[in-house]
């Protein structure tokens, strides 16, 4: 058994019967134990694709394998997963127990009660809700049913976790505290888990690898600090990081690339990182917020449209060339609203993409 | 405060005039008459004696026997024919809509009318029943002259008839149940059984309890369908009769409005003690 590809989908399409194609030719592999984060804007195909895993839709074409047995022909209830709705779906007439105990005392396979209470018990020490038992979800709070429904997922032992936005209904702090738990809960289990969200931040914090998907299509499959510093495309670099990079329209003549107002030597560039030759032509110069900075010897002049504080930094906001850049300097760095200000970029970190998002440099 | 709690009786008073008038009023006129003996327009004291002669009288305990059998048998069976019917329209049907709306046809359509066409169905010599009855070898029962048969016959139809709004209200609350609670039960193996009992069962309690209450209250009430069926009568000998048809019977034929009155308010406090208990009796349900 391939523990790399413990979790294996292959080609993978889904049309809608309106003619909508949510997933286009979608392949990518999660080994044993490991918690990826399918990560995307709204309507991106994630959950399309988390649904299709579960068994809830059928794909159009292509081949999902679990523990290397193909399951595009099983039952959703034999594919030995777990899955935490996105609203947990908790059973609103059933206590905390009967809600935990519930997928071991229905269909074929049901155990006798006192077994199913005894598992349902060992779950519910391991999520801490062990003192909720005899509670009704509406008196509780969105972690604590957040937790009862992982349990439920969890009691039949799966092999796969699939979770749909599971921190979405909670409030910010909430969320940063659940996220921790969670993360050490399917570790302690070893449970292979899906995760879908759009938030960027969950993503990076939580998982192992990243699976970035934008209109049905995987943009970037890879460990979390390579989305930030080495993004495929220009979608990837402009999803990921916040405050968002900045982008500016340069020109490719002989061996300058020339913007409205600055110009840049490419023989200053790290020749190295060069995917392939430039050809002449317009591209799109992208650099993270933190690697443009004011300095004496900065190549291009702006005036600060607006100071925005972020915790121990600070957000210069200037306009170029018609769009809204933003600088990322220490919090202590005398500039206010007004200024005018060089601004110096590290040429050996920004990337150049084509007009169509492929990246060059 | 004060003053919003003025401005309140003012949005009221329509309500309060109304339910004053009409419900208030002759809840309390008729508590009053049935006290009092003589014409409508020549009512005196009389006590207890409308009293006395009702639970004298062998027909009000027909009455009352028939409308309690109607209730006991017609409401339980009634509601779950129609939890039956409207599950497998929701779960099995495609057309929801479309069959949604037949059935509640006769919701919208007048008793009397129904009536008509059952009093053909039921026919003993060209009815259709009897005539799939006899193609079925089975026997095939006077359902209209004879006596014997005259309940079971205001049973049957009772049941059709309360199908109709149990079904469409049965529906909405089975589209409010949230359907990822089915999708989970799916993925966990759970049978249909299962997903019937434990889920959209408990799911319709509240929905259940209100329909009992509303359907036990109606067949109480029962005389349309009885009026309806045969053709002005309570049955042959008024084998048929029910409570209010023996209160309409006092009032308007035998012009007797206190003894009429008097039944009312026994048929009043049976309502209400029925009611009460079901109502203990599903909050008990609810709570298991």
């Amino acid at each position: 058994m391939d523990n790399n590809k413990f979790v294996e989908v292959k080609n993978l399409r889904k049309v809608y019967d309106n003619g909508h194609e949510a997933i286009k030719n979608v392949s990518f592999a999660v080994k044993k134990g490991d918690l990826v984060c399918l990560l995307g804007p709204s309507g991106c195909g994630k959950t399309t694709i988390l649904n299709i895993l579960a068994g809830l839709l059928n794909p159009t074409s292509g081949e999902i394998l679990f523990d290397g047995k193909s399951v595009v022909d099983v039952e959703p209830k034999d594919r030995h997963i777990g899955y935490v709705f996105q609203n947990y779906a908790l059973y609103p007439h059933m206590t905390v127990l009967q809600n935990v105990m519930f997928p071991l005392v229905v269909g074929k396979n049901k155990k006798p009660k006192a077994d199913a209470e005894r598992i349902a018990q060992k779950y519910m020490e391991l999520t801490q809700i062990t003192e909720l038992a005899d509670q009704k979800p509406e008196n509780l709070s969105g972690g604590q049913q957040q937790r009862v429904a992982i349990a439920r997922a969890l009691v039949q032992e799966p092999k796969i976790l699939l979770m749909d936005e599971p921190l979405s209904n909670l409030d910010a702090r909430l969320r940063l505290k659940i996220r921790e738990e969670i993360r050490a809960l399917v570790k302690s289990v070893g449970i292979t888990t899906l995760f879908v969200t759009h938030d960027q931040e969950e993503a990076l914090s939580i998982g192992d690898k990243i699976i970035l998907f934008n209109d049905g299509v995987i943009q970037q499959d890879d460990l979390g600090q390579n989305f930030y510093l080495e993004p495929n495309n220009y979608f990837v670099a402009n999803f990921v990081g916040n405050p968002v990079i900045d982008n500016f329209k340069v020109t490719k003549i002989e061996n300058k690339l020339k913007a409205n107002d600055f110009t840049i030597d490419i023989a200053d560039l790290d020749q190295s990182r060069f995917k392939r030759t430039l050809a002449d032509g317009d591209y799109l110069l992208s650099v993270r917020p933190e690697n443009i900075f004011p300095a004496l010897d900065g190549l291009l002049q702006a005036t600060v449209d607006d100071v925005e504080l972020i915790g121990r930094e600070r957000v210069l906001k200037f306009t170029n060339d018609e769009t809204q850049a933003r600088s990322l300097v220490n919090l202590e760095m005398p500039i206010k609203h007004g200024d005018q200000v060089k601004l110096k970029m590290r040429l050996d970190r920004v990337f150049l993409f084509t007009p169509d998002g492929e990246r060059v440099y | 405060m004060k003053t919003n709690q003025k401005k309140a009786w003012l949005f009221l008073a329509p309500t309060i005039i109304f339910v004053t008038l009409f419900s208030i009023y002759p809840i309390l006129r008729a508590f009053g008459m049935s006290f009092q003996s003589g014409s409508l327009i020549d009512l005196t004291w009389t006590g207890f004696n409308n009293y006395k002669y009702i639970f004298s009288d062998p027909d009000f305990w027909l009455a009352l026997k028939n409308t309690l059998l109607y209730a006991v048998i017609s409401v339980p069976v009634g509601l779950a024919i129609s939890i039956m019917l409207a599950w497998i329209i929701f779960d099995k049907v495609k057309h929801q809509s479309l069959f949604e709306t037949t059935f509640f046809m006769p919701y919208v359509t007048s008793t009397i009318a129904i009536g008509i066409v059952f009093r053909y169905i039921f026919n003993g010599d060209y009815g259709m029943l009897n005539f799939l009855l006899r193609n079925l070898h089975m026997p095939a029962p006077d359902w209209i002259d004879d006596p014997a048969m005259s309940l079971t016959t205001i049973i049957i139809f009772g049941i059709w008839s309360s199908l109709a709004f149990n079904i469409v209200i049965l529906m909405g609350a089975l589209r409010n149940i949230d359907p990822n609670y089915y999708t989970i039960a799916d993925m966990y193996g759970a049978s249909g059984k299962d997903k019937f009992w434990r889920i959209t069962m408990p799911q319709l309690v509240p929905t259940i309890a209100f329909l009992l209450t509303m359907n036990i209250i109606g067949a109480f009430k029962i005389y349309t369908s009885v009026y309806a069926l045969f053709n002005g009568q309570a049955g042959v000998g008024n084998s048929g009769t029910t409570a209010v048809f023996y209160i309409y019977n006092k009032f308007q034929t035998v012009g007797t409005p206190g003894v009429a009155m008097a039944a009312t308010v026994v048929l009043f406090l049976i309502i209400l003690f029925a009611t009460f208990l079901q109502r203990k009796m599903m909050k008990k349900i609810g709570e298991n």
